[in-house]
């Protein structure tokens, strides 16, 4: 029975090197360094963001684009762009509002589509911009950030119209003053480079009437107007992608058009958007060879950039993050592990039950390996924000129900994993969709120490926690079920009693910390602030568990009822407090969740009393 | 009886009891924030011996707390507890004794406040977060000034407020917890003297953020048999402070918060709040400091996360003031005698769980396989 365990290890394994195998590619587009959000990120997660923000999904599902290639199409053919459906829109009064059709089931629109009626709405938009965010109704919400994403989407797309390759002149003189072969299409940023070259024929135009122009004079004058029409994309100023000066204090990058305002460009910078400009063009001609060299050269421009290093294996790691996308096939490996069980309990025990927990291990491998590289990415310990507590309680469970596999081998285990896993990331998907799951801190939390103590010792202890109230359920379930076998009874309910003790040793500890924290930063060891109350009535209901225990008031099928009742004070603490939106922790305030934690409430309570009485009732029957 | 006593005062059930009471208590006390703000709810059910459910008296948090320290100190004196097996839930409870033993030095002698310091100004006093007091300065003497101040404790109406410093008597005729003022129309009444003449100081409900209320007193200046004798009212921050002048000497009367006054000084050489990269979210603030000892400087960095440490005060970076003249830091100040009850006691709960984990959770864990 063991080698079907190494089996499945071997197989994670080789799956493993496979895909750990694709980052040592070259550099490619996706790589390049953008920055956003306080951070310098890759241009693939820019671009999945801005394609999650506009479209709601992390690639251009219709159009079977990928998002970076989505992102490069637009920047390569803008107007193009313009015409593509891309907004998403899920409010049908958003879309009456802007005297669109609703249609049935693809509510996606182009820019063009929207903007006459966004122009149109111009006064009702600027009169809610006014307004302060709490005084908003949904379709105000929506509509603002429908009308901000389009201005976003509208400086994305002409961000690098600085760098196509747009604009030739035939005249061989003026060619060569602006270092071009006659014919050759070059950028509005070469020319800008050359412009002084241009003086004199542009003062001529300037003096002389239209009707005698040379034919030379006839093109620059042209010419001059088309980079006078370019020039109106200057407020495209989103996309972050050129490190600043070596002398600059904010580090603050900037954006081409930026780089064109006249200012001086270093060395670096030149590089950068020549290669910017080499490869949109190698792009255009679908020349891949070229691509790669332009590519290398750009590599080579931002690592000459001589102030912070920028860390290119960082941004290969989230690149491959951003595509492994571990956490799904984690979940894949999570519900194929349920299901594998579930057909040990049919036929087979033994062998497919071996299999199931193979497929939970390899699941928490990915699972964990996800985290760490979240963790190298961000340099900073595993959990700083709501989502990645998800990401960890699930981590925290599935580790637990690891252990407890191996050490009682009859599947229990691996249903606990497999089933709350797959929740986990579940819900963990939910968060996720809100934008970059990657983000920068604020200040007070800025701190690697207290992050990776305080913050994963309570996580640990949610983790644990809700590993106890699972254990309840299957208990309370099992005393229904198989009411006389006190042996099998006893052990679940030793285990129970051991995780409480585990979940107990870091509510407490973690809570404690907590304390010492705000002790250091706050300068009060305890506020009775509401995160830090739901954290206590945590350590106290388990406190209160022990206790009953101890003194008799809680027999064991109770001592599993007030486990269970532990999950709703966990959720509570966890989730429930930010909706008070008060104190210092409301930090991680999420609209929505009110409705969820109340089904969640109603759900323990029902299935925890419903379970206990029933099991009670069997009691009774049973003869003695 | 003295068995039995120790039996109830040390029996798991009461501190299951006193744990429920407490449960009920952080819900209650947590939602009410809501409405009541955090100040008045920690006063009203943590910081409370008793409070009042209607008309029924309940315990408050420091009554549990207290019960609940009993309850762990008396189970010490059991016979049947002390055995090489508990060792752990020994040291636990030990751990436990602590942590509340500390609470309670902190709940009754701690104090906290705020410094605001502009750059390159320097300060001495710490304002209170929440008390204040009324202070009168005699500033007629040429080479210094003389304050008199009373505490807030002595804001009840018909008290009388007496001081040598002082050639005039003050009677409480009213005090407000918040309270605004409001212009009046037409003749005021012939008795009041400075503000009143024009104003009328009312009482408003009080706000959920304490910082937020202005405390205000009507009173009686009497004795001084002069045209200042008559009615004065104040308010917290009112941008004019009143002024008597009797029998040439001058006063300016205002309420404040009340201040504390250090054996040291703090100067602000320069406050940096630093901003992630082209976003709004800050990433670190910090206080360029000089700490004055008898006039010697001491350059001092205080940061978010780090604070100063000094003659028992504690001083952390709180938040800041961002003016037209230029930044000023506000720190936060505490004076603390309980502060590392947590730090050694959760070191021993640790240290006691973690042994009683390791003696008892294998077999816990394992399958019980007959």
């Amino acid at each position: 029975m063991k080698k079907s365990n190494i089996l499945s290890l071997i197989i994670t394994l080789i799956l493993f090197f496979d895909i750990t195998d694709l980052y040592a590619k070259d550099f490619s587009e996706k790589n390049i360094p953008v920055q956003e959000g306080g951070r310098i990120k890759p241009l693939d997660t820019y671009a999945r963001n801005q394609a999650l923000a506009f479209y709601g999904k992390r690639k251009i599902k219709h159009e079977n684009l990928s998002a970076i290639d989505w992102m490069m199409d637009l920047f390569i053919y803008p107007e193009i762009g313009l015409e593509q459906k891309i907004f998403n829109i899920r409010n049908p009064d958003i879309v009456n509002a802007l005297g669109l059709e609703w249609t049935n089931n693809f509510h996606k629109y182009s820019y063009s589509e929207i903007s006459p009626g966004l122009q149109n709405q111009m006064p009702l938009i600027s009169n809610i911009i006014d307004k302060k965010e709490e005084d908003r109704d949904l379709f105000e919400n929506q509509l603002v950030e429908l009308y901000q994403n389009m201005m976003k989407y509208r400086q994305i797309a002409s961000s690098l119209s600085c760098l196509l390759p747009m604009f030739t002149v035939y005249d061989p003189e003026i060619a060569e003053k602006l270092h071009i072969e006659p014919g050759q299409f070059t950028s509005y940023a070469h020319i800008m480079s050359h412009r002084g070259s241009l003086f004199n024929v542009s003062q001529n135009i300037l003096t002389k009437s239209e009707d005698s122009w040379t034919e030379s004079e006839r093109e620059v004058a042209l010419l001059l107007y088309n980079l006078q029409q370019t020039s109106l994309d200057e407020f495209a100023k989103a996309l972050k992608i050129i490190p600043p000066a070596k002398d600059d204090t904010t580090g603050l990058w900037i954006s081409p058009w930026e780089l064109l305002d006249g200012r001086e460009i270093k060395p670096h910078q030149d590089k950068i958007i020549k290669s910017m400009e080499a490869y949109l063009f190698a792009r255009y001609e679908k020349n891949s060879s070229s691509m790669d060299d332009a590519l290398k050269s750009y590599k080579t421009g931002v690592l000459s950039f001589p102030g912070d290093r920028v860390k290119f294996s960082i941004l290969e790691k989230e690149t491959w993050l951003n595509k492994a996308n571990l956490f799904t096939l984690s979940l894949v490996f999570y519900l194929f592990g349920f299901i594998l069980l579930g057909i040990s309990w049919m036929v087979q025990p033994i062998l497919f039950m071996n299999i199931a927990y193979g497929s939970l291990i390899s699941g928490f491998i990915l699972h964990t390996y996800g985290i760490y590289l979240r963790m190298v990415i961000m340099s900073r310990p595993p959990i700083s924000t709501l989502y990645e507590t998800i990401i960890f309680v699930g981590f925290v469970i599935v580790l637990l129900s690891v252990v407890i596999e191996f050490l009682r081998k009859d599947g229990l285990g691996i249903f606990i994993g497999s089933v709350s896993g797959s929740m986990l990331h579940y819900v963990g998907f939910g968060y996720a969709a809100d934008g970059d799951t990657l983000e920068m801190l604020v200040a007070v939390l800025n701190s690697n120490f207290w992050l990776a103590t305080h913050v994963t010792t309570i996580i640990l202890g949610y983790g644990t926690s809700l590993m106890a109230g699972l254990i309840g359920h299957l208990y309370l379930i099992e005393k229904i079920r198989v009411p006389n076998n006190s042996s099998r009874l006893k052990s679940i309910y030793n285990n129970m009693f051991g995780v409480t003790l585990i979940a107990l040793f870091f509510t407490l500890f973690g809570t404690i910390l907590g304390g010492i924290w705000a002790d250091q930063s706050w300068g009060r060891f305890w506020g009775w602030d509401p995160k830090e109350n739901g954290a206590l009535l945590i350590v106290l209901w388990q406190l209160m568990m022990v206790h009953m225990r101890l003194s008799g008031l809680a027999k064991p099928d109770r001592f599993a009822l007030g486990m269970v009742l532990n999950n709703i004070v966990v959720i509570m603490a966890w989730f429930g407090v930010n909706l008070l939106s008060i104190g210092l922790h409301s930090y991680g305030f999420v609209s929505g969740v009110a409705v969820n934690i109340v089904l969640f409430t109603l759900f323990e309570l029902f299935t925890g009393f419903g379970t206990y009485y029933w099991s009670q009732l069997n009691n009774r029957k049973t003869p003695v | 009886m003295k068995q039995e006593i120790i039996k109830i005062l040390s029996s798991p059930k009461l501190f299951v009891y006193c744990l429920v009471w407490l449960m009920v208590l952080v819900v209650v006390g947590t939602v009410s924030q809501r409405d009541i703000g955090l100040f008045a709810s920690q006063q009203r059910y943590f910081s409370s011996y008793i409070f009042l459910f209607g008309p029924i008296p309940l315990p408050g948090g420091r009554i549990v707390l207290a019960l609940m320290l009993t309850n762990l100190i008396s189970m010490m004196f059991k016979q049947n507890i002390w055995k090489m097996k508990k060792i752990g839930i020994i040291i636990v409870h030990l751990g436990g004794i602590m942590l509340l033993f500390g609470a309670g030095l902190t709940a009754i002698f701690s104090s906290e406040g705020s410094m605001v310091i502009e750059e390159g100004s320097r300060s001495n006093t710490v304002d209170d977060y929440h008390n204040t007091e009324l202070t009168i300065i005699n500033i007629s003497e040429e080479n210094y000034d003389i304050y008199t101040v009373f505490d807030q404790a002595l804001f009840v109406s018909g008290n009388n407020l007496r001081h040598e410093n002082l050639n005039f008597d003050i009677t409480i005729l009213e005090h407000m917890d918040n309270s605004t003022i409001e212009p009046i129309a037409g003749q005021s009444d012939i008795q009041y003297r400075g503000m009143l003449k024009n104003f009328s100081l009312k009482e408003i409900s009080i706000d959920k953020d304490d910082m937020k209320n202005r405390p205000g007193i009507i009173f009686q200046v009497s004795g001084s048999f002069t045209d200042s004798d008559g009615i004065y009212g104040l308010i917290f921050g009112q941008s004019v402070p009143a002024t008597l002048s009797i029998n040439g000497k001058q006063y300016v009367m205002s309420i404040q918060k009340k201040k504390t006054y250090l054996p040291f000084a703090i100067e602000l050489l320069d406050f940096k709040k630093v901003l992630h990269p082209g976003t709004q979210v800050a990433k670190s603030y910090s206080s360029r400091i000089n700490l004055i000892n008898d006039n010697i400087p001491r350059s001092v960095l205080i940061e978010m996360n780090k604070p100063l440490r000094h003659k028992g005060y504690t001083f952390f970076q709180a938040s800041f003031i961002e003016g037209p003249d230029g930044e000023a830091t506000v720190l936060a100040a505490v004076h603390n005698y309980g502060r590392l009850f947590p730090y050694i006691s959760s070191i021993i709960m640790s240290i006691g769980l973690l042994l009683h984990l390791l003696t008892n959770l294998p077999s816990l864990l394992k399958k019980n396989r007959k």
